[in-house]
Order: C-alpha cells, then sequence, then structure tokens
C-alpha cells in the first residue's frame, strides 16, 4: 500500500470529524421524525473508521451504537465488530470525503447483510450532509433551527476537541484559561444553546444552558436566520453587532477570541489547509 | 493594545456609562438647574448627548481636574446641580483638595461621577486604575457615596443624587458590565442593600462589577457544594445599610465581601466596622486588592488575578466553610443531609468529557 504522509493539520481535521462532527448524526436523526422512525426498531452498530497506524488499534474510529431507538455515540473508539463500517485507507481520504472536497469512497462492510439499517444510516448521513455542506440557509424553518443546533454544537466540541489535542493556539489559551464558559445562544430557542468551558488547560462542550453559572460569555443572536447568516458567514459580525442581531454578553474583547476559534474550526471542517 | 480603542460596536455598548449619559438628559429636560462639567473626557464618560441637547449648560474646563471641582462647587452655590463626569481616579485624587475643601465642607450639591472605576479601564495601566477612590472620597464628611451594580442601577443611583441635597459620588466602570437586572424597577432605595440571594450559610457582601460575580458564585456554591450563600449587593456605601449587615453577621456567622478595590478602606472595611461596633461576632474576609497596585490587563482577568471573579469567590466561601460539603446520612430508613467536613481538592471531580 501506498505510504500517505499525515499531517499534524490532517489530525486535526479528523480528529474534529470523528469526535464533533459525526457524533451530530445523532442530534439529526433524533430531530427528524421521518428518520427518527426509520431506527425504532432497529439494534445494530454503525462506525466510521480511517487507518492509521500511529493510532492505537491501527485506525481512528467512531461508533454509534442503534438499540431499539436509543443512540449512543461512542468517540475515539473502536468497535471490534460494528454491523455496518465505512473503511477510510487512510485520515486524508476521510477528511476529502466529510469536507466535501472529493468522493474519495470507504470500503462500506456489512451492507449486504444489514440493508434496511444501511439505508437509514445513509439518510440520516446525507440528510446531515445536506445542511451543512449547503450555501443557503434552508427553507423550512425546522431546517434552519436544526442547522443552528448543529453549527452550536460542532463549534464548542471542535474547539474543546483541539485543545484536547494540543492544538498550540487554542490548547495556549486553555491552559491560560480560569474556569470560564463561553455560550452559544438565540434568544426564545433555548434548545439551540451550547457551551464550552475552560479551566486550566481543560475544556469541555456542552449543550443547552450551562448549568452551573451565567457563563463569562455569550454570543447571543435575536434570531435563527441571524443566528445562521453568521455562521455560514454570509454576514458581517460587527455589522450585526452594531444593529444589535448579535449580542455579546460581557467583554467583547475576549468575543474576538471566541470569533477566532470559530473559524479554525471552521477552517478544518472545509480542509481550507489542503488548498 | 486590545481594549483601549472603542471600535464603532464597543461604543454603542457601553452600558452602564452610557445609562448614565441618558438618564441625564433625562433629568436635564426635567430640571434646568442640572449642568454637566467634564475634563475632556465627555466622550468617555459618555454625556456628550447631553452636549448636543444642552450645549449652554454642558462645560468642558479641560484637563484641569482641580478647576472642575472647584467650578462645579460655585455653580452649586448659585444654585445650580451640577453632575461632574470625569475618571474614578482622578476625581478621587487629582482633585481631593477642592473636593474636600470646595465641595464637601460646603455641603455643595454636587454630584461626582467617577467613571472607568476599580481596574475595569486595566489596560490603560496603574494611573488610570481607580482602586483607593472609596477609601479617599469615604473619608470625606457630607459626601455619600454610592457603588451601582450594572447600568440599571446607575440609572436609579443618579436619579437618587439629584433627588437629595449635597454631594454624592457615584462610582461606575468603564462598560461592558453584566446587567444584574432586568430593568430599573426593581424597588431601589438609597442607603439601602438589596438582598439578591438568599441563603444562611454564608454571606457575600458585594458592590460594583462584583454583584455579578458574587451571584453567579452563589449558584456555583449551592450547585457543586450544597452550600447555600446569601449575596447582598450594598450599592450605599455611605450611609451604609447597617441592619442588613447585622442580619447577616447574625444568621450566617460568615462574611465575605468583594470589591473591585483595595481591601484598606473600602467596602470591607465599612462592613467590618458595622460588624465590629455591633459587638458581634462571625468569620470574615476581605477581597480585593491585597494592599498592592494591579497588573496591567483586561478587566475580567485583572478581577481573577486579584481574586474577585466568581471562581475566587467560590474558593474563599468553600475555604471559608472548612470545605464542607453536603452528604446524605441514611439512619432507621430515613435519608438526611449533612454537611462533611473534608480536605478534598477544589473541584477534582470534574469531568471534562464532551458532551456528544
Amino acid at each position: 500500500m501506498k505510504e500517505v504522509s499525515i499531517t499534524q493539520d490532517d489530525l486535526y481535521a479528523a480528529r474534529i470529524f470523528f469526535n464533533a462532527a459525526l457524533p451530530l448524526l445523532k442530534v439529526v436523526i433524533q430531530s427528524k421524525p421521518n428518520i427518527k422512525k426509520k431506527f425504532e426498531k432497529k439494534n445494530f452498530v454503525f462506525q466510521v473508521s480511517a487507518l492509521y497506524d500511529m493510532a492505537p488499534g491501527g485506525k481512528m474510529a467512531t461508533h454509534l451504537v442503534f438499540n431499539n431507538g436509543e443512540i449512543t455515540v461512542k468517540v475515539s473508539e473502536i468497535h471490534p465488530k460494528p454491523d455496518i463500517e465505512f473503511v477510510f485507507p487512510d485520515i486524508k481520504k476521510f477528511i476529502i470525503f466529510f469536507s466535501g472536497k472529493g468522493m474519495p469512497l470507504p470500503k462500506m462492510k456489512g451492507i449486504v447483510k444489514n440493508m434496511g439499517s444501511f439505508m437509514a444510516v445513509m439518510q440520516g448521513l446525507l440528510t446531515m450532509s445536506k445542511l451543512l455542506g449547503s450555501t443557503d440557509a434552508p427553507v423550512a424553518i425546522e431546517d434552519q433551527e436544526l442547522l443552528v443546533k448543529l453549527f452550536f454544537y460542532l463549534l464548542p466540541n471542535g474547539i474543546s476537541q483541539l485543545n484536547k489535542a494540543g492544538h498550540e493556539k487554542i490548547h495556549d489559551f486553555a491552559l491560560k484559561s480560569p474556569d470560564r464558559a463561553y455560550a452559544f445562544a438565540v434568544t426564545g430557542y433555548p434548545a439551540l444553546n451550547s457551551y464550552i468551558r475552560f479551566k486550566e488547560g481543560n475544556s469541555k462542550a456542552g449543550r443547552g444552558e450551562y448549568p452551573r453559572c451565567k457563563p463569562f460569555l455569550t454570543l447571543r443572536f435575536d434570531s435563527v436566520m441571524h443566528a445562521l447568516d453568521i455562521l455560514m458567514s454570509k454576514g458581517d459580525m460587527v455589522d450585526y453587532m452594531a444593529n444589535d442581531y448579535l449580542k455579546v454578553e460581557g467583554a467583547p474583547e475576549f468575543a474576538g477570541i471566541v470569533g477566532e476559534f470559530m473559524f479554525v474550526i471552521g477552517d478544518y471542517a472545509k480542509a481550507a489547509y489542503m488548498d | 493594545m486590545g481594549g483601549m480603542n472603542y471600535t464603532v460596536v464597543d461604543s454603542k455598548k457601553l452600558a452602564t456609562a452610557e445609562i448614565y449619559g441618558k438618564t441625564l438628559c433625562e433629568l436635564g429636560e426635567k430640571d434646568k438647574r442640572v449642568v454637566a462639567l467634564t475634563a475632556d473626557l465627555a466622550g468617555s464618560t459618555k454625556i456628550g448627548d447631553f452636549k448636543e441637547k444642552f450645549p449652554d449648560r454642558f462645560f468642558n474646563v479641560g484637563i484641569a481636574e482641580q478647576n472642575l471641582f472647584g467650578i462645579a462647587a460655585g455653580m452649586a452655590k448659585a444654585g445650580l446641580i451640577p453632575f461632574i463626569s470625569t475618571f474614578s481616579v482622578f476625581a478621587s485624587m487629582r482633585a481631593t483638595d477642592q473636593l474636600h475643601t470646595d465641595i464637601c465642607y460646603q455641603n455643595a450639591n454636587v454630584k461626582i461621577i467617577g467613571s472607568h472605576s476599580g481596574t475595569s479601564y486595566g489596560q490603560a495601566g496603574s494611573t488610570h486604575h481607580a482602586i483607593e477612590d472609596v477609601a479617599m472620597v469615604r473619608s470625606l464628611a457630607n459626601l455619600k457615596v454610592i457603588v451601582p451594580a450594572d447600568g440599571f442601577e446607575t440609572a436609579n443611583a443618579v436619579r437618587a443624587a439629584a433627588a437629595m441635597d449635597g454631594p454624592v459620588y457615584i462610582r461606575i466602570n468603564r462598560g461592558f458590565d453584566m446587567n444584574i437586572y432586568e430593568n430599573e424597577d426593581y424597588g431601589f432605595e438609597f442607603g439601602k442593600g438589596v438582598l439578591m440571594n438568599d441563603g444562611n450559610d454564608v454571606t457575600v457582601i458585594a458592590n460594583g462589577c462584583c454583584v455579578f460575580q458574587a451571584i453567579q458564585a452563589a449558584r456555583i456554591l449551592e450547585s457543586d457544594f450544597g452550600i447555600h450563600a446569601r449575596v447582598i449587593n450594598l450599592h450605599t456605601i455611605k450611609p451604609i445599610d447597617r441592619d442588613i449587615i447585622l442580619k447577616a453577621a447574625e444568621e450566617t456567622r460568615r462574611i465575605i465581601t468583594v470589591e473591585d478595590h483595595t481591601i484598606l478602606g473600602g467596602l470591607g472595611t465599612a462592613v467590618g466596622e458595622v460588624v465590629l461596633e455591633s459587638g458581634r461576632a462571625c468569620a470574615f474576609k476581605k477581597l480585593g486588592l491585597n494592599d498592592c497596585f494591579s497588573a496591567i490587563g483586561f478587566h475580567e482577568d485583572l478581577m481573577t488575578m486579584n481574586g474577585i471573579d466568581t471562581e475566587g469567590i467560590v474558593k474563599t466561601a468553600v475555604d471559608m466553610m472548612k470545605r464542607a460539603h453536603v452528604v446524605e446520612i441514611s439512619s432507621d430508613g430515613k435519608t438526611t443531609k449533612a454537611l462533611k467536613f473534608d480536605d478534598r481538592d477544589f473541584e477534582a471531580e470534574i469531568d471534562w468529557t464532551d458532551e456528544v
């Protein structure tokens, strides 16, 4: 097999896709009644993996356990015998596929034996891919809300994962950080909230309202559409703040740092470093 | 240097000072005796609106704080109600003699709004940190001292100051304050502390920007440690609300004061004097700058460094409670809750796994 050289950027991008993006499949399935229904009576394990000699077990992987409608996500864990598995020959191809830069198809295992489950998973994956890959806001209101939720969940998770992976800028920030939480919110839509907590090098991404106290800083949008404008890079953050579409609850200096980290995640999600 | 220059966005969001500016205009509409004075800091102290609306009642004396205070005293003696706006550090120290002799000694009806107080203008350096102002002004006879906790309270404080006769010092921040009230209608009363959170294990008495931190700390103390913290916003330092302090000392037996100010002569000292004079005993800890100058940096980081942020208050309260936490004790089929004292590491049990 031809040896592929894996860079640090590849590893960061892979970590975001495996540990922050793929877990969103659960959110998509649970938010779409028509898709959710297809998993109601199914019991199987779906795994996505990419071969990588340096990783424990020889590959990086994330798997989802489906149990009669219940979904459990296991990040950074290799399931020894998944019912369905998408295996990428290397990390680069995995990133190219998930960032939408190309279509290097993975080896798909177990689909003949589990055709029904496979079709359901594919519907979930395609829906997620369509939402996250779209350049315009979805038309349906429920899809707009879901897309904001996906972004709001992806960003803190991605930032936290990069911190845990030792990303220089983010980890340096985390190391110096006292106990502080940064939240994303849309007024009137508490179900979309998410946050990231930093403390002395540690980080934790969470969903919903930050439970311990009011966050150190909240980026609060006044509407779902204005949130999408910023998240899809269609609006100017400064203009939106000036017009009160986006409010920073906390010191603006720190909002700039969060904004910078959002762009870092966005760039890795687009595999911009490969350009 | 980040934060030194206001952007178009920042200038729209300077909540506390901006609310002061708007309230001053409102007072100016109602009472022609209201005049505004500054020493070349109209923009920074947000009284530009007043200047535009009432150009004949606005006076910029230039960078000359001593003249500013002297002129204001004269205006007050002539029947006007002057509102002086300048940075707290200049109001309290550069013009101390004029504040003492021209204003306080004559009980002149001058209202002094000191902005950028404490370490809120942290990036500007020690020359602009007002960490001794409360100690200075609290000792001056006739002068009343208010330290509002957010923009809404600032509006209330300014109105209260206008309504009373004699000099008042109102200490506000650079801006960017987190709101602790939804609006102005929460029952502000000059000279009366506000109970922000009830509890009987420990009392946290704070003012200014530290009130928000104290409220957040109380939430964490409750959820993570089972400690019920009472939080008091003691916005008026002089005259001080003795009743609310003594009630807290009696009912919780533990008081922590939190201020963005030196611990010498400010809120903590004022509260301590009340407790000491009463003859009551309680555990007591003052949080603030501990007889030192502050480092230079963002306000939030300086608050952390000086132990007056949420985390600092939580740590102090837990220490004061002898690291107590709530445990459930089962006996005879009944489960009751009790405080257990131990030496567990602070927050050793945090699960840092990301939620997926």
